[in-house]
């Protein structure tokens, strides 16, 4: 059984060490990294920050960002809506995103 | 087309966009595209097609549908429960004090339960184990981020072509956007 787990871990095409036990440090590593990206917990940086809070802060950090995007796309579909088709203005923009 | 429907094409777009970006190294990636191809509507086919190119939509379509189907949901259950008894069981065995085998295990019950909200938000998430949920999180916050920027930088642009600034302060600002989008691109 072992060996199906590791030949399955192989196949996803994520690089991963070739032992078959998910090390401590890999994910203390994985979750320290985890930390540095997220601003919150960056910013207000003390020694140890439990896993608990660091995964929390990662969800409600992809919360936020879903929801920017949401907006940005509101505002988008209102201010692509207003610019006429054909005008010089409209132009740039489509030049902008080819 | 509708508001609305704009508003869902523009986060259809963008979505193909970063997970294109990642040309079917990561899960997330390809979970986003093989939704994107499930849908049955003609505004996604046009869309896909046009962001990732007919040939490229065919080939990933197909690729994202098998890594879908890799994991079995149950197996990694019931294998997740064996291992809770057995790690208990293994602490007592030790003598360790009953009280810290309890903080230990809602510590864990804890870490799993965000866990799993999280694999609730990362496209393809509900798939994964541990290791590569966390992997594939890192390469999702960054994308994201890029996403956001570039929206933003977008809809900065398109405000200015509006007409929304004037003078000297719409030149400098124009010059600020452009040179970020193609930070962003280049």
């Amino acid at each position: 059984m072992s060996s199906r787990r590791s030949r399955s871990r192989q196949q996803s095409g994520v690089s991963r060490s070739t032992n078959n036990n998910i090390t401590d440090d890999q994910i203390t590593d994985l979750v320290s990294k985890l930390q540095q990206l997220i601003p919150e917990i960056r910013n207000s940086r003390s020694d140890k920050v439990s896993a608990s809070k660091v995964l929390q802060e990662t969800c409600n950090y992809i919360r936020n960002l879903h929801r920017e995007v949401d907006d940005l796309s509101d505002r988008l579909s209102e201010l692509l809506a207003t610019t006429e088709t054909d005008s010089a203005q409209a132009a740039i923009i489509r030049s902008l995103l080819m | 087309m509708g508001i609305m429907d704009k508003k869902k094409a523009i986060k259809l777009s963008a979505d193909l966009a970063i997970a294109s970006a990642r040309k079917g190294t990561t899960y997330w990636s390809r979970a986003i595209i093989a939704k994107a191809t499930a849908e049955n509507n003609d505004c996604s086919r046009i869309i896909v097609e046009n962001i990732l190119g007919p040939e490229r939509a065919e080939r990933l379509e197909k690729a994202s549908k098998l890594s879908a189907v890799r994991y079995n949901n149950r197996l990694l259950r019931s294998r997740k429960i064996l291992k809770k008894c057995h790690n208990v069981r293994r602490a007592l065995r030790k003598n360790v004090p009953r009280r810290v085998v309890a903080a230990n295990s809602i510590a864990k019950r804890m870490v799993e339960k965000r866990t799993q909200v999280l694999k609730g938000l990362v496209p393809g998430g509900e798939f994964m184990d541990e290791v590569s949920l966390i992997e594939e999180t890192l390469d999702y916050l960054v994308s994201l981020r890029a996403q956001v920027d570039v929206m933003r930088c977008l809809a900065c642009a398109t405000d200015l072509v509006n007409g929304k600034y004037e003078g000297k302060k719409k030149l400098a600002i124009v010059k600020r956007r452009v040179c970020g989008l193609l930070l962003l691109f280049g």
